[in-house]
């Protein structure tokens, strides 16, 4: 048998422009195992085709007991900074608007048998990821991707971001044109393009065929397009609204309108420019500012949109902002079968369910989307090959990911769904759900990401497993609920604009750290993501099925016919909800019960240390706990005034809650500090920002310089967005309070 | 010829697949890593409970992946050999087998489960993650034809032992299903094939 390497196998098969940089990359690999490369410039290099850490690449590891260090092989070889050479990593796979090919299915397939667990996982950008993937093997990985039009290329790091898209573009009753074409140039574009390389933060971008509907979330993008048409000199002519400053992270932002109409000609100049005013004017040091929306926000949209016109005007001319256009009006996709409707087919046992929450109809009659429902986001590589096969079989071969980490089959007769239903059912991919309360979405979490708090993953498994026991017994308008969770404060599970969403944090009890869950209510999933939640609350991650059914429960029992959750938890107040919560947020003793010490799906001991209990055997209530509830009260007080439209209150409650958490945090040190809050911050500056000891490991001093620009630079006429931005940031600075305290002043078990 | 990764497959032995509750494994890996318990670099611990006929648990390490993994509706101990260490095919699979059959072992010891968990030792499956130098063509198996032969007949110390690749999608890992005679337990197939390797 003679040696062989994909390499040369798959030469002729792979673009020679991909091929050369992944040549490109394969030598930085090598010239970094030989410390040729810095590790710095090296991880950026890996970030940028898609490498990204993992938990525990940093060769450490709390293994319920004690912190162990994992002695990977390869010794103190690196991929970045902290970061182990051996250490098991995650490659992120770009997927364009969502759409694959079967071809493309069966390598995804292979490539997770081959190289990470079998798992595919399906994210909120529509990419896929492996994990457990070694970097020795991602050359190889990436040239069999490659060989079927797939790339890794700036699926990570500062660059722009797989683009988004609807999966019903094209078959969407309401779109004002399929997007798919322009999405599609877009990303081809930008891909590598000389004036996105030099952005301080990544750049997400998304395509949506309407307004109404969720499906792309324009809103919450750095840059989204919104197809409309407009008639100029008589001809209907396409273009797109077109939006900036956008996006969730720890604050979310809105997007603001750069241009209501941006002709179809125009959009790949535009990204363009909006990226060259980006890359020449966005933070580059403080990442933690370092996304347009920050910059969009800095100069006011309306010198945003100078600049990028400015810049427009001084683009050297590009064939390719046009050219596509010609293939444009040919663009179809094409059907496996002629359409025909579901008639008297027999059918088989739990089709009616699934048909009544996973087929979507086509505005093409007899044809329908089908929704495939993949737990979690995730699919074996059998499934895989075998959804391959159907998508060949019934929906000539157009297949896309969904942003809630699904998959659609469309262009499908609606008269072979019986045959498809019992087809994915052997399978296990024909679960019910979509769009209801059990399709749930949630980031990676503690599973694998390094930032993550909580287990967002497991909470959301077990909150699947329980909702879908009951689902039939849930009244309409909880079905139709969304809940979005997320492991930490960065969003990545989209848990702002979920109706019911949680983000991952901790609290002590006693000497103990227990992993807790903020309850965020009233995101608008709908309208492009059309509101954001607020925080609420943090519950243990215990309590959070309890918590659920309490809040749908009484949503169902008190709903005035037609009122939506969001008008509900209006209605029903901040206060209120707020007290429904207060009976889950108690913690017992870990004597009595050590359970809600461990997170879901996980048997370690949540916290670390190794100094026992108090001597008193029962809870010990240090002051900060004390102080630091004085600061969650007065921003709870905030979240109130900002319903009552009391802006000018809602920012000096939030101002004062920092104070307060900043001060409960100082006085762990230093116990004769004033309630002057100039003597607070110069204080905390001094104990704990320049000592950098409340620097969090990922996002360092940012959550300080909430209290500080608040404290040096109080508006002058709060109003709404900027109460409600000071009450986010706020609710940010009293949880880094909590890390701080746990972090620095010890005593906790297993820390 | 060192194939890119080498999977060995032991089944439970048990009538029904519901009868195994996944979540059970999460505790076992995790003390397993506490404790070192597979003299090994392990890692960490996946839990893909949620997915049908999938890895179930996956004890994550540096050479090895250890799953629960019920692909095909066969619940079992799936070992992969992650990484190249070994000079050749033969000494790679008798290295997946020693620690497959070692970790197979120590599952049956732990007291978590109820009733204990038990592996046969009359059948089980080898698969080869090489899609390269292995695709699931008949080809590929005339090739390793005789290195298996030496390796299986070593573990089943003689014994007639059987094995033919599987007939399967052209696309599915090359999978190899093994039948043996005359070794009733895993704990006496590995003791003997340790002996065998040692001496």
């Amino acid at each position: 048998m003679t040696s062989q390497n994909w390499k040369a196998v798959l030469g002729d098969q792979i673009p020679e422009e991909r091929g050369r940089e992944i040549e490109t990359f394969a030598g930085q690999v090598e010239l970094r195992r030989q410390n040729k490369v810095d590790e710095k410039v090296f991880a950026e290099t890996r970030l940028r085709w898609g490498i990204y850490g993992q938990r525990y690449d940093n060769g450490q590891r709390f293994d319920g007991t004690k912190t162990q260090t994992i002695t990977y092989p390869s010794g103190d070889l690196t991929k970045g900074p902290n970061t182990y050479w051996d250490a098991p990593g995650m490659l992120r796979i770009k997927i364009p608007f969502g759409g694959v090919t079967p071809r493309q299915m069966e390598v995804l397939a292979e490539v997770a048998d081959e190289y990470s667990d079998g798992i595919l996982h399906v994210t909120t950008r529509q990419d896929f990821q492996l994990h457990f993937v070694h970097i020795d093997d991602t050359p190889d990985l990436m040239r069999r991707l490659a060989a079927v039009g797939i790339t890794t290329q700036e699926a990570c790091g500062n660059t722009v971001r797989n683009i988004t898209a609807c999966p019903l573009a094209g078959v969407c009753h309401d779109e004002a044109f399929d997007i798919t074409p322009y999405s599609k140039a877009m990303a081809y574009f930008l891909l590598g393009h000389g004036d996105t390389q030099d952005f301080g933060r990544k750049f997400k971008t998304a395509f949506s065929g309407c307004e109404q509907h969720a499906c792309a979330l324009v809103n919450m993008h750095d840059f989204g397009l919104l197809a409309r048409t407009k008639e100029v000199d008589g001809e209907i002519k396409r273009g797109f609204a077109v939006f900036v400053g956008g996006g969730l992270g720890t604050i979310p932002h809105q997007a603001k309108l750069l241009d209501s109409f941006v002709t179809e000609e125009e959009i790949l100049p535009i990204a363009q420019s909006i990226a060259r005013v980006f890359a020449r004017l966005g933070e580059k040091k403080n990442r933690n500012r370092a996304r347009i929306k920050f910059l969009v926000e800095q100069v006011g949209i309306e010198e945003f949109r100078r600049l990028v016109f400015e810049e427009r005007a001084q683009l050297p001319h590009d064939d390719r902002w046009t050219e596509y256009l010609n293939d444009v009006p040919d663009y179809h996709e094409t059907p496996a079968k002629q359409p025909f409707s579901l008639n008297g087919q027999a059918r088989p046992e739990g089709f009616e369910g699934w048909y009544k929450t996973n087929i979507y109809q086509q505005r093409q009659d007899g044809y329908v989307v089908v929704y495939i429902n993949l737990p979690l986001g995730d699919l074996t590589s059998a499934q895989m090959f075998r959804l391959a096969d159907l998508a060949h079989k019934y929906a000539g071969d157009n297949v896309r990911t969904t942003v809630e980490q699904n998959m659609v089959l469309r262009w499908v007769s609606e008269a072979d769904l019986p045959e498809i239903y019992t087809e994915l059912k052997t399978i296990g991919l024909a679960d019910a759900g979509i769009n209801t309360i059990v399709d749930i979405t949630s980031c990676p979490g503690t599973d694998t990401c390094k930032l993550g708090i909580a287990s967002s993953r497991g909470l959301a498994g077990e909150l699947r497993e329980q909702l879908a026991a009951k689902i039939d017994t849930l009244p309409e308008a909880v079905k139709e609920l969304k809940i979005k969770v997320s492991g930490c404060f960065n969003s990545c599970g989209q848990h702002h604009v979920a109706d019911i969403g949680f983000f991952g944090n901790s609290r002590r009890s006693g000497n103990y750290l227990v992993p807790h869950f903020q309850l965020v209510l009233g995101g608008k999933w709908k309208q492009n993501a059309g509101s954001y939640g607020l925080a609420i609350g943090a519950v243990p991650s215990k309590r959070v099925p309890e918590v659920l059914e309490a809040v749908t429960n009484r949503f169902a029992n008190e709903r005035i016919s037609g009122e939506s959750f969001q008008d509900w938890v209006t209605r029903l107040g901040k206060k209120e909800v707020k007290a429904m919560l207060e009976p889950f947020t108690q913690v017992p003793a870990h004597e009595v019960d050590a359970s809600f010490y461990t997170d879901w799906g996980d048997t370690r001991e949540y916290s670390l240390g190794d100094i026992g209990v108090g001597e008193c055997a029962g809870e010990v209530v240090s002051l900060f706990s004390m102080e630091i509830a004085k600061a969650e009260s007065n921003h709870f007080d905030g979240l109130i005034a900002l319903d009552e439209g009391k802006f000018a209150k809602a920012d000096e409650s939030g101002y004062r809650a920092m104070l307060l958490a900043a001060r409960a945090l100082v006085r762990t040190r230093f116990l004769a500090l004033s309630d002057d809050p100039n003597k607070i911050v110069e204080e905390f500056r001094k104990q704990f920002y320049d000592t950098k000891l409340f620097f969090d490991p990922y996002a360092g001093g940012k959550f300080a310089h909430y209290l500080f620009d608040r404290h040096e630079n109080p508006p002058a006429q709060p109003d709404a967005d900027s109460a409600r931005r000071l009450l986010e940031e706020a609710q940010l600075f009293i949880e880094a309070c909590y890390s701080c305290e746990a972090r620095v002043n010890g005593s906790i078990i297993g820390s | 010829m060192i194939p890119f990764r080498t999977q060995v497959k032991f089944l439970l032995d048990i009538d029904n697949a519901a009868d195994i509750d996944l979540a059970d494994f999460v505790g076992v890996f995790q003390r397993w890593i506490q404790q070192n318990a597979l003299d090994e670099l392990l890692i960490d611990v996946a839990d893909y409970k949620h997915v049908f006929e999938g890895p179930g648990i996956v004890l994550i390490g540096h050479f090895s992946d250890y799953s629960i993994e019920s692909r095909e509706g066969r619940v079992g101990l799936l070992y992969t050999r992650k990484r190249q260490v070994e000079s050749d095919l033969q000494s790679q699979l008798r290295t997946a087998l020693r620690l497959a059959l070692k970790a197979a072992e120590l599952l049956q010891t732990e007291t978590d489960f109820d009733p204990r968990l038990k592996f046969r030792a009359d059948a089980f499956e080898i698969r080869f993650a090489d899609r390269l130098q292995l695709p699931n063509r008949p080809e590929s198996f005339d090739g390793i034809n005789d290195d298996l032969q030496i390796v299986l007949s070593e573990l089943y110390g003689g014994n007639a032992v059987q094995f033919a690749p599987r007939a399967t999608d052209p696309r599915n890992l090359l999978t190899i299903d093994v039948q043996g005679e005359g070794v009733a337990a895993i704990t006496d197939l590995l003791r003997h094939f340790q002996a065998l390797v040692e001496s």
